[in-house]
């Protein structure tokens, strides 16, 4: 009797710990953050819950500029990540022999924090970056206002190039990681069948990977999207991104601003929170697939 | 087919190339004195960056410190955590487990950065604020989810099958966990250290909101001579934090990895 008691709470006191932290400090924090952003802020004397934050900041070009921009940014730099990340991972799951300083190399960038990432693309696409002499000297441009403006621009080159930089390696190893495990008896089968490689790749490979190349995609678009430092460091001024935004006017010294900042810190995370409901959607579609 | 195989190489390493190039450029600012455009190579060398990040005024040093000491606790403090965490998730089922799954999965897609702005004025009620351990707090928002992950997976992989075994043999929960559990999970252990390690060693923004400007971390000395644009300077400080890390993973791998079981440790 005491065994079975025993058993059945086991796992939630191994979990307590962790239970313990994530419910006060994330829980917590978006809860706050919420109220916050409703007009409940008791140290600031608000009360009163209201809607009128949301309205306001809402209805701003300011932000909906800046929102354009993220979901663009974040779009753009997480489509590309997934693509050559896959392709980079199945290339180096055909190849032969593994090599160690391939095998370093390209994790580089994981243990590079965005900071670093910022700087090294910007003294490559600097207008006076690597790239711009390498143009000079190749005869593609004579003088150093030629060469466009790669990083500050309102494109956001920049900032995706250093996503890419940085975010590329971590797919290819959460893919390849995947891809290793796959039975090779299914491409046995199949090139048996007379299968070609990219039929192979289509047919058996890209759907048993599809679940986790998905969760890939959302991580970088989410991280890209509530990331602060790359388009800090790299963005122009104007439009800046909904982080680099809700950054500004945070440490503007203004306390009476702070609803409106938390507004647009809690519509980061309302994308992120429908990102969540759209990827389980797609999970369950492709899961179909699976094999267990 | 041979042929094939050579383009295979030949891309994988054009691939690997530009990952690895904005490094080596790194490298060569760090050492460069004047070095106008459009030249491709720098006009003289010097050290000066490298006598400015070790000159005790700067507190270069005194951050790097300061990051070390606040990543090694986190990593502690997440390990610690996680281990139980990730033996409850990967071994067992019950009711409820779906929802802790989100839960512990959220703060990898909720930016940090919101979650922290909602919970920043209740650590300064609480005194948290610009102090050391407030932003050790704040670290393990980022950083749980990744290592619970790790050990989920590290546990679901290893099974209750040894320790049964163990617990048959008359070995004792303290017996268990250290002659048996540990050394099964020290690859994901250190999977996850190192991860977590490196997460809290690169940030800038929670430290920054929470620290208050107080806690100097090596990152709040990076972060503005990269806005500044003081490439050379910028270089020298980028090249000591990437080095830094790299010494922390080799040291970790000595500790934690038997040689005999070194595998892809970065599975997450």
């Amino acid at each position: 009797m005491f065994k079975f008691r025993f058993n059945k709470w086991y796992p939630y006191l191994l979990l307590s710990p962790a239970l313990i932290v994530l419910l006060l400090l994330f829980l917590g924090g978006v809860i706050l953050g919420l109220s916050q952003s409703l007009g409940y802020f008791p140290v600031l004397g608000l009360e009163d819950p209201t809607f009128k934050y949301y309205l306001e900041v809402w209805s701003s070009t300011e932000f909906l500029h800046s929102l354009a921009f993220s979901l663009f940014i974040s779009f753009v730099s997480a489509s590309l990540t997934t693509v050559i990340g896959v392709f980079f991972a199945y290339q180096l799951l055909k190849m032969r022999n593994e090599n160690k300083i391939i095998n370093f190399l390209y994790k580089l960038p994981i243990i590079v924090p965005h900071i670093i990432a910022s700087l090294m693309i910007f003294l490559i696409l600097t207008q006076s970056g690597i790239l711009s002499r390498f143009a000079y000297h190749l005869g593609i441009i004579d003088e150093i206002a030629q060469f466009p403006r790669l990083v500050f621009d309102k494109n956001g080159f920049g900032i995706i190039a250093a996503y890419l930089w940085k975010q590329i390696p971590f797919v290819v190893l959460m893919v390849y990681t995947v891809l290793k495990q796959i039975n090779g008896s299914f491409e046995a089968a199949a090139k048996n069948l007379g299968a070609s490689e990219s039929q192979v790749f289509r047919e058996i490979y890209l759907p048993l990977t599809a679940p986790s190349i998905a969760s890939a995609f959302i991580i970088i678009f989410a991280f890209s999207l509530g990331s602060f430092e790359i388009p800090y460091l790299l963005g122009p001024t104007y439009p800046q991104t909904l982080s680099v935004l809700a950054y500004k006017n945070y440490i503007s010294l203004d306390l009476t601003q702070r609803p409106y900042t938390m507004v647009i810190a809690m519509s980061l995370t309302m994308i992120t929170v429908i990102l969540i409901i759209i990827y389980r959607k797609i999970l369950s579609l492709i899961s179909r697939y699976h094999i267990d | 087919m041979f042929k094939r195989e050579i383009y295979r190489k030949i891309l994988i390493y054009a691939l690997t190339f530009l990952f690895a190039f904005p490094l080596l450029i790194l490298i060569l600012w760090a050492f460069s004195g004047q070095w106008p455009w459009p030249n491709l190579f720098a006009e003289s060398f010097t050290l000066e960056g490298w006598k400015y990040f070790i000159d005790p005024a700067n507190g270069a040093l005194e951050s790097l410190a300061t990051s070390v000491i606040i990543g090694a606790a986190v990593t502690f403090i997440t390990l610690v955590i996680s281990i139980p965490a990730g033996k409850a998730m990967g071994l067992y089922n019950f009711p409820g487990k779906g929802a802790v799954k989100i839960l512990v999965l959220a703060p990898l897609i909720v930016p940090p950065l919101a979650v922290t702005m909602g919970i920043h004025i209740n650590f300064m009620l609480l005194g948290l604020a610009d102090k050391l351990i407030g932003v050790i707090l704040v670290h393990l928002i980022p950083t749980l989810p990744y290592s619970i992950r790790i050990m989920t997976h590290t546990f679901e992989g290893l099974g209750d099958k040894f320790e049964a075994q163990a617990r048959v043999l008359g070995a004792g929960t303290i017996q268990r966990f250290i002659h048996v559990t540990l050394p099964l999970i020290s690859p994901g252990l250190f999977s996850a250290g190192i991860l977590v390690f490196i997460i809290s060693f690169s940030q800038y923004l929670l430290t920054f909101l929470i620290g208050g400007g107080r806690i100097i971390t090596f990152t709040m000395l990076l972060f503005p001579l990269v806005n500044s644009g003081d490439r050379m300077l910028a270089a020298v400080y980028s090249l000591v934090f990437i080095v830094s890390a790299l010494i922390f993973t080799l040291l970790m791998e000595r500790v934690l990895v038997n040689p005999k079981q070194k595998t892809d440790h970065f599975y997450i």
